[in-house]
Formats: structure tokens, sequence, C-alpha cells
């Protein structure tokens, strides 16, 4: 009796290295996995396999297994049938580095667990959108050299982005899983019906998911400082811009700490409905502005150095944009 | 890369026969507004609010610049509003017309990229937005629409009559799923070619649906020629592409697809060569964008012209010899 209650104890709640990435849990680390403790701020440090974590009140406790996973990612979402079978590992930690970018990824974007298949989405929408960008090239009839230029890409994208390493990575034909046809039968039970021209344009209205501005202030106030050190760290010929860049960065990630809160116009005064609807979606912009400084960052020493340097300045201005909004009450509906 | 243009216009056809003038300008955003409209007050508003809506559809958001927009003549009904989105693209180099760009078509979807119609009847020189003509944004570079039943893509393939008037025409593939009631034969339709050729585009698009093992009795099809008069068969790698594309069968591209080629065996997937290369060559490396796709027969690997690569490349666009269509 005794023996089984101390052995549930010690069984972790959740199998990890299965559908379940990484989970926050206390105590023993599991066999195979790696304890990782965060505090508010975002540091982090590790646990080896076996050790009994010690955390503070402020700190979050996690757990992960490093894989490998296996996962297909859909490249296009006009192609699905078009997939790429990938097996990711996340590797043993990079000694030069004083945080691991995985470490960051739980900091920043985890919530209470990280599973496989929301770990999957995330990873289809960083390679869509650098696709879509032109920042990776996978076109149609692709050659040999072409793809290894695309694998190098990827490796570079998801270590950068996500901490996590690519073992292999192979084009699949998922026609036997994946009915194109079909997916497209159950848009036409969705589709609008015909319009018809009216004198006026219906005022429209791009919805936001809601809930989604603390998290995306909170991805902004972990990872800009990261993102500006790196920045710092290429080797550019050009200090003046260089110098501005870091110098612009610096005071997105100040104007992030110092940013107002989504529902209060001022201090005692509630913000409307819409108006909150509004700072999330420039919230959303800014979190775009950083996924496309992660994703340039990774394919830096591929690209001419003045475009480099020409991506930054306009990544720069979005988020400058984008956090100048956040902040920001129109006059007319204030 | 083409440095951007300072200005661009965009012109738009109206009912009465008159053309409206909506012209772009880019400058320095120095804090200002992203889009600025000049005008009568509702109308400039009206044309703000499209074009901010029609911008959550780009992948690539620039906010260094200002565009200012101004129309000459207030035209009274909604159909500039397809020439606005133009022109805001073009001077900011995310569309590039071959020809002064005249459009005509309004949208109450603009932030999904969808045009709900036109109020002009068929003219040639105008791009017409709508179910019968342009219905997605992405359709100006060929790439189906994410939303819709109907998934349709273009391709584009060079036509070559002698000299200055070579341009590149279009094909459309527009594939609507077939449900397992009404499954039959494989139906595609090609209207306003004639009975020969309609026989080709048949035999290719069966043949070649044959190689990637598309079950038959899955799509209705319809194709669409930019213009239904010329010559040869050198339009047939586009078709193919232009119907893999339309049923997610192949890696999408950024820009548009233009390809040249032909086979006598689509069944087992081979690109055989076509006759014009010079001209041909010449053709696309004009008319290539950033973000373009050419594909070229095989055959022509080790004698394309000299500087082609470089002055294609240059231009943003990507190019691969094949002799088999899918990858590698």
């Amino acid at each position: 009796m005794l023996t089984t209650l101390f052995q549930r104890r010690q069984r972790a709640p959740v199998a990890l290295g299965g559908m379940v990435i990484a989970a926050r849990m206390a105590g023993v680390v599991p066999p195979a996995c790696i304890g990782v403790a965060v505090d508010a701020g975002g540091r982090t440090r590790r646990f080896a396999e076996g050790v009994r974590m010690v955390v503070a009140a402020s700190e979050n406790a996690w757990c992960f297994h490093p894989g490998p996973y296996n996962l297909v990612l859909t490249p296009y979402l006009a192609a699905p049938e078009m997939g790429l079978q990938l097996s990711v590992v996340v590797d043993s930690p990079d000694p030069l580095a004083d945080q691991q970018r995985f470490d960051l990824y739980l900091a920043s974007e985890g919530e209470q667990a990280v599973e496989l298949t929301q770990f999957r989405q995330a990873l289809d929408a960083a390679v869509q959108r650098e696709l879509q960008q032109g920042g990776l090239a996978l076109p149609p009839c692709t050659q040999v050299e072409e793809w290894q230029l695309f694998r190098a890409g990827l490796n570079e994208l998801l270590y950068m982005r996500f901490g996590v390493t690519v073992d292999d990575c192979i084009p699949v034909d998922l026609a036997g899983q994946v009915d194109y046809a079909a997916l497209l039968s159950q848009r036409a039970v969705a589709d609008v019906p015909a319009a018809v021209v009216t004198a006026a344009p219906a005022p429209a209205i791009v919805p936001v998911p809601p809930g989604a501005d603390a998290p995306a202030l909170r991805r902004l106030f972990l990872e800009l400082p990261p993102v500006t050190a790196r920045l710092r760290m290429l080797d550019v010929d050009a200090f003046t811009r260089h110098r501005a860049l870091l110098q612009r960065f610096d005071l997105a990630s100040l104007a992030v700490l110092t940013m107002p809160a989504l529902a209060l116009a001022a201090p005692g005064q509630p913000l409307g409905a819409g108006q909150q609807q509004r700072r999330t979606r420039h919230a959303l912009r800014a979190v775009a502005a950083l996924d496309e400084a992660w994703a340039l960052l990774a394919r830096a020493g591929r690209v001419a150095q003045d475009e480099v340097l020409d991506e930054f300045e306009r990544i720069a201005a979005n988020l400058e944009d984008a956090l100048a909004a956040r902040r920001a009450i129109p006059l007319e509906d204030a | 890369m083409t440095p951007l243009p300072d200005s661009a216009s965009c012109r738009c056809l109206l009912a009465d026969g008159s053309f409206a003038t909506v012209t772009a300008t880019r400058r320095p955003r120095a804090g200002r507004a992203d889009v600025k409209c000049s005008g009568v007050p509702g109308l400039a508003g009206a044309m703000q609010q499209v074009v901010r809506l029609a911008r959550h559809t780009e992948a690539h958001a620039d906010s260094r610049d200002q565009v200012v927009l101004g129309i000459d003549i207030d035209p009274g009904t909604r159909d500039w509003e397809f020439a606005a989105v133009l022109a805001d693209r073009m001077v900011r180099g995310l569309y590039r017309a071959i020809e002064p760009a005249c459009a005509n078509g309004w949208s109450d979807h603009w932030q999904l990229g969808r045009i709900d119609g036109h109020t002009i009847g068929a003219s040639a020189a105008t791009m017409l937005g709508g179910p019968d003509g342009i219905a997605h944004l992405g359709a100006l570079t060929g790439q189906p629409d994410v939303a819709s039943v109907v998934s349709s893509a273009r391709a584009w393939f060079p036509l070559h009559s002698g000299g200055i008037n070579d341009s590149l025409g279009w094909v459309e593939v527009s594939v609507f799923p077939l449900s397992a009631v009404d499954a039959g034969d494989d139906a595609i339709a090609v209207p306003g070619l004639d009975v020969t050729r309609q026989l080709a585009v048949r035999q290719a698009l069966l043949g070649s649906r044959d190689f990637d093992r598309c079950a038959p009795g899955r799509w209705r099809t319809t194709v669409r020629f930019a213009q239904p008069r010329f010559q040869g068969n050198s339009y047939e790698l586009a078709l193919v592409m232009a119907d893999r594309l339309a049923r997610g069968r192949e890696y999408v591209v950024r820009g548009r697809m233009i390809a040249t080629g032909t086979s006598s065996a689509w069944h087992a997937g081979q690109v055989e060569t076509v006759e014009g290369m010079a001209p041909k060559c010449a053709l696309i490396a004009r008319e290539a964008t950033s973000g373009d796709r050419i594909l070229l027969p095989q055959a022509w690997q080790g004698l394309l012209p000299a500087g082609f690569l470089d002055q294609v490349r240059a231009s943003g666009a990507t190019v691969a010899c094949v002799g088999q269509v899918g990858m590698f």
C-alpha cells in the first residue's frame, strides 16, 4: 500500500516523449528527460534527469523529453496533399549560448504543456510564413540543389526559432490521408451567397482571437532582448546603421515594458471592446514582426549584408509602428 | 532587383465608357498615416478603408513608406475599388502591370482578397473583378484562393508571333469537387476552343492525372485561355502545371508560373522540347519578376542563350529545366 502510493508519487503525471513534448511538473526529473526552471523574467536553468528540482516560489518548473518527434508539416495551405515528414530532436545544449533557445521557447510560449499537435501547428505556421515571404523556397518541380538549399534553410529556421534540430526531412505524398476534393466540398457548406453591389462598402471587421493580447506582449517582453543580443552579434561592416538598429530594438523593448494595460484607457477609466480588439490586433502585428526577425536571423548568414540590414530596418519600422498603435487611443472613439 | 517606382497609376473603365484614373505616389512615412487619400471626403475615406483592408492579404508588410492615393473624377459607383488596390500594389512593387493597367471591380470582402463583381460588360483591355474574371487577388499571380470551393490556378506560357507581338498568354484551370453521387467520367470543359484543340487539352489533362494516380471522377474541370487563337502545342506544360497547382498536387509559386514544353507521353510525366528557344527566352527574361518560377524543357539545359540565367535570377525569378514533372 505504502509502496504503491510512493510509486504513484514518483511517476510523472503525464508521459513525456509521445504526444506531449514538455509539461509543467515539480519534483524529480523523469528518466531521459531534462528539467528547466523558468523565473518571471524569463531566465532559465536546467536540471539533469533524476535530480530533484528545487525551485523558488517565483519560478515555474518544466520537464521536457528531447525526442525524437515525428511530425508532418504542410508547407502550403493550397496544397494539403503535399507534406514534409520531419523528425526533430531537442539537441544537446550549446555550451557557448547563455540560454538555450528551446528553454526560451518554453518560457515565452509554453502555457501548461507543449503538446505535439500544437507544436506542429507552430512549426507549420513558421515555415508557411517564411515560404510566403521568400526566405525559403520550395518551388514546383524542385531540383536537387533547390531542395538542399531548402533543407539548410529549414534547419536554420527551426533551430533559431524553436531550438529544435531537424534530423530528417523527406517530402511525402499525403494523398492517402488527405482528400483535397473533400476539403473543398466542406468549404462549399460555409461559402457565402453571391454578393450584390450596394451603394456603400459594408464596414468590415477583421476578427482577432480573444485573449491573444497578453501572450503576445509576454512574447515581446521575453524575446526582444535575445533578438537584440543576436542582432548585436551579427558581423556587419556598416557600423552606423547597425548601431541605429540596435537602438531602435532597445527602444522597442522599452516600449513593451511600459505598455498600458489592455482594458484601461487611463487609470480607473475602462476601454471599449472595439478599442481592445484594435489593441490586440496591433500586438499581434508586433509579434509577426518579431517572428520575421527570428527568421531573418536564421538566414542572415546566407544573404547579402545590405539586404539583411534593409530587412531589419523594415522589421524595426513595423515593430515601432505596431507598438505605437498598441499604445495609442484614436480620438474619434476613445 | 528593379528599383521601385515613385508613382503608379491604374485606370478604371466606367459604365459610360469614360475613364477614372487612380494615381498612387510613395513618400517616406515620417510618422504619418500608412495610407492617405485625397479628394472628395466621403470617397477618400472609403478608398483608405478599401486599401487598408486589401493589405491584410499581403505577406510582406512594410511601414516605412506612405502611399498617397488620388482619383481624378468621382465615378459615383464603387467599381474604382479594384483600380485603387492595384495602384497601391503597383507603387510598392508588389504587382507589375504589363501595359497601362485598367481595371473594374468592387468587393465587400477585401480583407479576404475576394473580389465580388464588376459593373461593366466584357472588355478586352480591362481586368474585370468577380467570378467571371479575377475572383481573388491571388489570381493576379495565378494562386488558388484558399477559402473558395472552386480551386483555380493560372500558368503563363510564351506566345511567339514573330517579334514585337510576342507576349505571355495564360491558361486557367478551375477544379470543382464532384460528389460521390454525380461522379462519372471526368468532366473537362474547354469553352471557346475548336474541337481538335479541345481534344488535345483533354488528353493532356487525363494523361497527366493518370501520371499522379488521380482517381477518375473526382473533379469537374474548366479550362480557360487568355486568347483562344494560337498555334502549336507548347502550352501543354503550362496547362498541366496549372492543373496540378489547382488540384493541390504541386508546391505553390510565390509569383507566376511560366512554362513552355510539350509531351507525347503525359501519362509518364515526360516533358519534351519545343521550338523557338531564342525568342521565347528573350520574352521570358523581359517579363520575369520577383518570385516567378520558369520551367523549360530539359533539352534546353546547355543551349540557353548567354546571360539568360543571370538576367532572370537578377530579377528574382528561378529557372529549372525539367525532363519530368514533379520533384527532382
